[in-house]
C-alpha cells in the first residue's frame, strides 16, 4: 500500500455545488478536505446571476448558510420580463408567474463575491472537522488503485485518497471526464454563456428601473436580434451594476459560425437598452462559460466506486426554458450527496455513498426537473429536422400568425407554464421564429437610441486580469476543417483578428497553401468551448494561473 | 415532548440546534420521536452522537475522590486524572487502585500526573546519558543517536554568519536578502540582549574579495573571505571544507595555525544563514553537519525569541519545562506552503546542538537598500587547500543562456503577424534592417511566436518566445522601436512604450499602434523595411530620428 494523504471527503471545487457538499458533510462530522483550483473561489466562476431557492427543493443556499442572502446576493428578483423582439418592434410578457412558481425566493448574484463568502464559510465549517479549503490547487484526475477510484492526483501537491470524492468542479470536469462519465464530443450538450458586467450606481439602478434599493429586475430577450441563432439574452440588476448576457445553444453557434462577442454587442446596442443603459455604459468585465443543457446531459448514474458527481459537472443545468437554473440544482445535489455518504457511514458502508446519491436524486424529484419525461415525448421529436421544418412554417403562415394575433393571452400563459417551458424543443422555432412573429405582429415599435459603444474585443482582453502559465490546451488537429470553428466560436477569438486564443491562418507550405489554425491560451477565459468544438487536448491551467474574474 | 421534535427539521439544520441540546433522555425522546416518524438514517446517527457526547460529558464530571475505580476503563481513568491537580487527592485515588484492580497501567498514570502536579524537583531523576556506543554494543556503528562529529557540550557561541554566494561575477540576490534579514535580526538581538554579536559574512571564489563592498553595504560587520582561482565554481568539497574551518577558527577545534585569530574568540558561529540555492543547499548540509549540529532547510522566516521546552532529551529531566534563550526560530512551508513548520535546534544537556542554521528560500526576504559608507572588518582567510579536495573537477560548462538579452540595444525592429503573407522573407527583411543599425536586435509580438507559420530553416531560430516584447516577454527602452506589422495591443506596448522614438509601419494607419507612435509609415512592410535598410545604410534615417530628438 502506497502511503498517501488521506481525509474522509475530498470535495474538488468551491463553486455552489462544493460549498453546498462540503458544509453538509462538515455538518455530519466528516474530515473534509476541499479543493479549489482559483486564487480565490469565484475567480473562476461566471453565471448570469439568479440563484433560485425552490420551494420544493430538500435543500437551499440560504438553509445551508444562514446569512446567505444578506451577505453574498446582490438583489432579490421583484419583477421578470421577456422581451419578443423583432427589429425594432418589441412585444414583452410579464413572467412574474413562471419565475415564482416553486420559487421562495430568487436573487441575482455575482460570482467572485458569492463564492468567496461561502468560501469562508466552507473553509471555519470543514477546518472543525480537521480539513479545510485549499485554494490554488489543480486537480488534474482520479487517483486510482486496482483500477478502482480511491482518490485524486494533484497539479501542486501530492495525491490524496478519501472514502468520497466529490467532483464539483464544473462544466469541462476534468474528474467527470477521467471516470468515462463525461466526453467532450457533442456541441448540442451545451450552451455558451457570454456575459458583461457594467458598472451603475445604485442610485441610478433604481431609477432606471423605477425599484427600491431592496428590489429588482430581470428581462429575458429573444426574437430575431441574434442572427437566427438559437438562445437568448438576459439582463439583472446588482447591487451596483448591472449582468448583461446570452445564452446559446453551442452547436447552433458552431453551425452558423456566430461571433459570440458580436451576439452580445447586438443585445447592448438594441434600441430597447437605451431606457437601463443610458449614455455612459461602462462595462468592467467581459466573461463566458459553457453552460450544461441537463434534459441532454445531466448524468443518470452521477457516480462510480467512490466518487460522486454534483452541479455542473454532472451537467445537472436546468434550462426551464428562458430561466436557467444551474446554481441551485448544484447545492442540491451536492448536499445530498453529503448526506447520501453520512448514511452509507452510518451504515458502515462508506463506499456505497454513490448508490444511495442516486436514489436521493430521483427520490428528491430532482432528476424530473434535470431530464423531465415530458420533454422526452415532445421535445426530442419537434427537434427532428422535417417537423422543425413544418412547424416553423406553419408558424410563419398568415394562419399561424392570425393565431399568434388572436391568442396573444395564451401565449402569455403558455410562457407562464412551467410544463410546457420545460417541454420546448431545441429548434428554431421558440428561440426564433415565434418570438419574431410576437414582436412582429404585437409588438410596439421602440424610438430611443441606443448610444452604447461596446468595448472592441481587445479592450475586453486588456481588462481582464491573467496569470500567465503553461499552456492548458493543446491543438491536436491544426487544420481549419477539425478546429477553425474555435476562431469564430471561442469568446474571445474572431476572424480576422490576431489577438484572440484561436487565429486562422492560410500558411504555405512546399509550394501549396494550407488552411491553419494556430492558438495562444494567454487570453483564454477558460469557457470549455474549445474543448467541444475543435480537436484539443483540453485541461485547466495550475492553481492559481490563468483568468481572474473580479465580477463573475 | 422534547423541545425539538427532528422530523420537523432538515437534518442540516438539526446539526447546529442538537449541539444546544445536553440532556441524555431529551435526546433519547427525539430518537424515538425521529424513529417512529422519518426514521432518516443521518438524523438518528446524528441524535445518537450526541447522546454519547452528552453521557461522556456527564461522566467527566464524576467526583474522583468517590468514584468506584474498578468500574472504569484504565482510559477513563487516565482522562480522569489528568483534570485533578490535588496532589492529596491523586494519593488517594493511587491508594484506591492499588487495594481494587491494581492495574499497572492505571498505576503509572496516575503515578505520572501525580509526578506532574509536584513538578520535580531535584529529587526528580535525572536522564541518564548513556554514550551510544555503550548504549548499543551490539552495534558497530549506533545509529539510533546520530553519531557527534565534535561531541562539544557547553561551549560559547556568537555572532550570526551568512554565506554569501556568488554567480556569474555578481552577488546573487538572496544573498543580499539574507544580510538584510540578519542586520536586522542581530540589531534587535544587541540591543534585546544587550550584546555585541555580529553579522559575518563568507565570501568564496575565484575573485571573492571583489564582492567585500559590497556585503558590507548590505550588513556585514565582518567579512571574511577567501580566494583560490581553483574555486571558481562551486564544489562541495573544498567550499564545505573551507566554511568549516573558518567556523571553528580561535576556538576548541581550530586547525592548525588558527588556533588564535583577532578576529574571533568563541568557538563556532551562534546562527548561519545559507541560500537555499542549488549550492546552497549541497554546502549548507555539509557544514551543519561538519559542524555537528542540525539545519533547517528552505526557510522562509526567521527570528530571536525565547522557547519553553519539556521535551526530556532537550531537558534533560523528564516532565520538567525549561526556557532556552536567543532561539533561532526558522519557519519553513510544509505541503506546498499551505502549513509552516517552525523548525528549533536546541542543545542537549551532553551535546551542543550549535550553530542553529538555516537555509533560506530566495525572495523571502526584501533586498535592503545598500549602504556604501558602511564599513567592516575584512580578514583574508589565510589557508592551504589540499589537492585531494579538487579531485572532482568541472570539465565543462554551459551556462544556460538567460535567453537572448533586448535589453541593452540602441535599437530594437520588431515585427508582428503583418508578416503573415511571407513570414520567411518578413524575418529576412527585418534581419536586414538590423544588420544595417551598429547595436540592434530582432524583436517579435506574440501574435507571430505563436502562428502556425513555417518559416524556412535559416529564419526558424528567431521565432521563440526569448525575441518577444510586451508584458510576458521582455521590456526594452532602446533609443529606437520600429514595429512592423504590429498592431500595438495593449500587452505589446507595455514592452515597447518606453522607447525614446516609435516608428510604427502598418497598412491600417488607425491600428491601435498610432496612439504611442511617433512617426505611422502607412503601407505595406515587405515594401518599407527593404527602404528603410537603404536609408539607414546611407545614413538618412539616423540623421532624421536625431532631428527629432530635439
Ligand atoms: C452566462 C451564464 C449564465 C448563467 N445563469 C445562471 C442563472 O441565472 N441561474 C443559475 O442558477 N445558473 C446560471 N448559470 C449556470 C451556473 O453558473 C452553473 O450551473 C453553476 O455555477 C454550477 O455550479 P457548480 O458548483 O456545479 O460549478 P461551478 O460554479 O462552475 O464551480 C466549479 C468550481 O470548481 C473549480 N474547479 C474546476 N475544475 C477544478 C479542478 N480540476 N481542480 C480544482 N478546482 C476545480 C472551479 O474553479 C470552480 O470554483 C449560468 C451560467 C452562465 C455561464
Ligand atoms: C495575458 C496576455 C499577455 C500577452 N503578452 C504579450 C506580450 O508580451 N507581447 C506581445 O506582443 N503580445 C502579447 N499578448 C498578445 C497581444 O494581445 C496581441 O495578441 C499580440 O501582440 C498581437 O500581435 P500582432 O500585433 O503581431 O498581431 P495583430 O494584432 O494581428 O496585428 C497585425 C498588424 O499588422 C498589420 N499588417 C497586416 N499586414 C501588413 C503588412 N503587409 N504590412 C504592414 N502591416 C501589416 C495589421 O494592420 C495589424 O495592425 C498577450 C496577450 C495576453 C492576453
Ligand atoms: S481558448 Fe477555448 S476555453 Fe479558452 S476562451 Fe477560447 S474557446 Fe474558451
Amino acid at each position: 500500500m502506497t502511503d498517501h494523504e488521506r481525509y474522509e471527503a475530498v470535495v474538488v471545487g468551491c463553486g455552489p455545488g462544493g460549498a453546498a457538499a462540503a458544509a453538509n458533510l462538515a455538518r455530519n462530522g466528516v474530515e473534509t478536505l476541499v479543493l479549489e483550483r482559483g486564487v480565490d473561489a469565484g475567480s473562476k466562476n461566471v453565471s448570469g446571476g439568479l440563484i433560485y431557492a425552490e420551494e420544493s427543493a430538500p435543500y437551499t443556499i440560504d438553509g445551508l448558510f444562514p446569512d446567505f442572502r444578506e451577505e453574498a446576493s446582490e438583489r432579490p428578483v421583484t419583477e421578470n420580463y421577456i422581451h419578443n423582439v423583432a427589429g425594432d418592434k418589441v412585444k414583452t410578457f410579464d413572467i412574474g408567474d413562471l419565475h415564482h412558481h416553486d420559487t421562495a425566493w430568487a436573487d441575482s448574484v455575482l460570482r467572485r463575491r458569492m463564492d468567496s463568502w461561502l468560501a469562508r464559510r466552507v473553509h471555519e465549517l470543514t477546518r472543525e472537522t480537521g480539513g479545510g479549503l485549499l485554494t490554488e490547487v489543480h486537480v488534474t484526475g482520479l487517483l486510482r488503485e486496482k483500477g478502482e477510484i480511491v482518490g485524486v492526483t494533484c497539479e501542486e501537491l501530492d495525491p490524496i485518497e478519501a472514502d468520497i470524492v466529490v467532483a464539483a468542479d464544473g462544466v469541462n470536469s476534468e474528474l467527470a471526464r477521467d471516470a468515462g462519465l463525461m466526453d467532450w464530443e457533442d456541441p448540442d450538450e451545451w450552451f455558451q454563456g457570454v456575459k458583461a458586467v457594467a458598472e451603475m450606481d445604485p442610485d441610478v439602478v433604481d431609477e432606471r428601473f423605477d425599484i427600491d434599493e431592496d428590489e429588482g429586475e430581470a428581462h429575458l430577450f429573444s426574437g430575431d436580434l441574434f442572427d437566427g441563432v438559437r438562445g437568448g439574452g438576459f439582463l439583472y440588476t446588482n447591487e451596483a451594476s448591472l449582468s448583461i448576457g446570452t445564452v446559446f445553444h453551442l452547436d447552433s453557434i458552431a453551425e452558423e459560425r456566430a461571433e459570440p462577442q458580436e451576439l452580445l454587442d447586438s443585445l447592448l446596442t438594441h434600441p430597447l437598452m437605451a431606457q437601463w443603459l443610458g449614455d455612459d455604459y461602462h462595462e468592467v468585465e467581459y466573461s463566458a462559460k459553457l453552460v450544461p443543457d441537463s434534459k441532454k446531459a445531466a448524468l443518470t448514474a452521477p457516480h462510480q466506486d467512490r466518487l460522486v458527481v454534483v452541479g455542473d459537472a454532472a451537467g445537472q443545468m436546468q434550462a426551464q426554458g428562458p430561466i436557467i437554473k444551474g446554481m441551485n440544482h448544484a447545492v442540491t445535489a451536492g448536499a445530498l450527496a453529503a448526506e447520501a455518504f453520512a448514511d452509507a457511514r452510518s451504515r458502515g458502508d462508506p463506499h456505497r455513498a454513490g448508490e444511495f446519491y442516486e436514489k436521493k436524486l430521483h427520490d428528491e424529484g430532482v432528476m424530473d426537473k434535470l431530464r423531465p419525461t415530458s420533454y422526452r415525448a415532445v421535445g426530442k421529436i419537434g427537434e427532428l429536422g422535417p417537423i422543425d421544418g413544418v412547424a416553423n412554417a406553419v408558424a410563419e403562415s398568415a394562419v399561424g400568425r392570425f393565431g399568434v394575433r388572436a391568442a396573444e393571452g395564451l401565449v402569455e400563459r403558455a410562457y407562464n407554464s412551467p410544463t410546457l417551458v420545460s417541454m420546448i424543443p431545441d429548434t428554431k422555432l421558440p428561440y426564433v421564429t415565434l418570438p419574431t412573429i410576437l414582436g412582429e405582429e404585437l409588438g410596439e415599435r421602440v424610438t430611443d437610441e441606443n448610444h452604447v459603444q461596446p468595448p472592441e474585443l481587445d479592450d475586453r482582453i486588456g481588462d481582464l486580469t491573467y496569470d500567465v502559465g503553461d499552456p492548458h490546451i493543446e491543438l491536436v488537429d491544426n487544420s481549419f476543417e477539425a478546429s477553425g470553428t474555435a476562431v469564430t466560436a471561442c469568446p474571445v477569438s474572431a476572424k480576422d483578428f490576431g489577438g484572440g486564443c484561436y487565429r486562422d491562418e492560410m500558411v504555405q507550405t512546399n509550394g501549396h497553401e494550407e488552411h491553419l489554425v494556430s492558438l495562444d491560451t494567454q487570453p483564454c477565459v477558460e469557457c470549455g468551448t474549445c474543448a467541444v468544438v475543435a480537436d484539443t487536448d483540453w485541461e485547466h491551467p495550475a492553481g492559481g494561473k490563468g483568468v481572474e474574474f473580479e465580477q463573475g | 415532548m422534547p423541545d425539538i421534535d427532528p422530523t420537523e427539521h432538515e437534518i442540516a439544520d438539526l446539526g447546529p440546534k442538537i449541539k444546544d441540546v445536553d440532556d441524555a433522555d431529551e435526546l433519547r425522546e427525539m430518537l424515538a420521536l425521529e424513529e417512529d416518524g422519518e426514521d432518516r438514517v443521518p438524523v438518528k446517527t446524528l441524535i445518537e452522537d450526541r447522546i454519547e457526547k452528552v453521557e461522556a460529558e456527564d461522566e467527566g464530571e464524576l467526583d474522583p475522590e468517590t468514584v468506584d475505580l474498578t468500574e472504569m476503563t484504565v482510559a477513563d481513568i487516565a482522562n480522569m486524572v489528568r483534570d485533578v491537580d490535588d496532589a492529596d487527592v491523586l494519593r488517594d485515588i493511587l491508594e484506591r487502585e492499588r487495594e481494587g484492580k491494581e492495574r499497572s497501567s492505571a498505576i503509572t498514570q496516575i503515578e505520572n500526573r501525580i509526578e506532574s502536579v509536584e513538578g520535580s524537583d531535584d529529587e526528580g531523576e535525572d536522564v541518564e546519558y548513556v554514550p551510544p556506543e555503550e548504549k548499543y554494543p551490539e552495534l558497530d556503528h549506533p545509529t539510533n543517536d546520530k553519531q557527534w562529529v565534535e561531541g562539544t557540550a557547553g561551549a560559547e557561541y556568537r555572532d550570526m554568519w551568512v554565506f554569501c554566494e556568488t554567480q556569474a561575477g555578481e552577488l546573487v540576490d538572496v544573498s543580499k536578502e539574507m544580510l538584510g534579514k540578519a542586520r536586522d535580526l542581530m540589531d534587535q538581538y544587541n540591543e534585546d540582549y544587550d550584546a555585541d554579536e555580529r553579522v559575518v559574512a563568507v565570501l568564496l571564489g575565484d575573485e571573492a574579495g571583489d564582492y567585500v563592498e559590497d556585503v558590507t553595504a548590505y550588513g556585514a560587520d565582518l567579512v571574511l573571505y577567501h580566494e583560490d582561482d581553483r574555486l571558481e565554481r562551486f564544489r562541495h568539497k573544498p567550499y564545505t571544507e573551507i566554511v568549516t574551518d573558518m567556523s571553528r577558527a580561535g576556538g576548541e577545534l581550530a586547525s592548525e595555525g588558527h588556533e588564535d585569530v583577532d578576529w574571533k574568540d568563541y568557538h563556532e558561529p551562534r546562527y548561519t544563514v545559507f541560500p537555499a540555492t542549488n549550492n546552497g543547499r549541497d554546502l549548507s548540509a555539509l557544514v551543519q553537519g561538519a559542524l555537528d549540529s542540525g539545519l533547517a532547510s528552505d526557510c522562509s522566516g526567521l527570528y530571536i525569541e525565547e522557547a519553553m521546552i519539556s521535551n526530556p532529551a532537550k531537558v534533560g529531566t523528564a516532565g520538567d519545562k525549561k526556557e532556552f534563550e536567543r532561539v533561532l526560530h526558522m519557519k519553513r512551508p510544509d505541503f506546498s506552503g499551505f502549513e509552516y513548520s517552525t523548525i528549533l535546534c536546541i542543545d542537549k544537556p551532553n551535546r551542543d546542538f550549535h550553530p542553529q542554521g538555516a537555509s533560506v528560500i530566495p525572495g523571502s526576504f526584501e533586498i535592503p537598500d545598500p549602504d556604501y559608507d558602511r564599513e567592516a572588518e575584512v580578514v583574508e582567510y589565510e589557508m592551504d587547500l589540499d589537492d585531494e579536495w579538487f579531485e572532482v573537477g568541472v570539465t565543462e560548462f554551459d551556462r544556460l543562456s538567460g535567453g537572448v538579452d533586448l535589453t541593452g540595444n540602441e535599437v530594437v525592429v520588431a515585427v508582428g503577424r503583418g508578416i503573415g503573407d511571407d513570414p520567411t522573407t518578413g524575418i529576412e527583411l527585418a534581419l536586414d534592417l538590423v544588420d544595417a543599425f551598429d547595436d540592434a536586435d530582432l524583436g517579435l509580438s506574440r501574435g507571430v511566436i505563436t502562428s502556425s507559420y513555417a518559416f524556412d530553416s535559416h529564419v526558424e531560430q528567431y521565432v521563440s518566445e526569448e525575441r518577444q516584447i510586451g508584458e510576458s516577454g521582455q521590456v526594452v527602452e532602446p533609443d529606437v522601436y520600429i514595429a512592423a506589422g504590429i498592431s500595438g495591443a495593449i500587452q505589446h506596448k507595455v514592452g515597447c512604450d518606453e522607447a525614446d522614438t516609435i516608428v510604427a509601419i502598418n497598412t491600417d494607419p488607425e491600428a491601435d499602434i498610432r496612439d504611442f507612435s511617433d512617426y505611422v509609415i502607412e503601407g505595406d512592410l515587405f515594401e518599407v523595411l527593404p527602404r528603410l535598410t537603404e536609408a539607414v545604410e546611407r545614413g538618412e534615417l539616423a540623421a532624421a530620428v536625431e532631428a527629432s530628438d530635439d
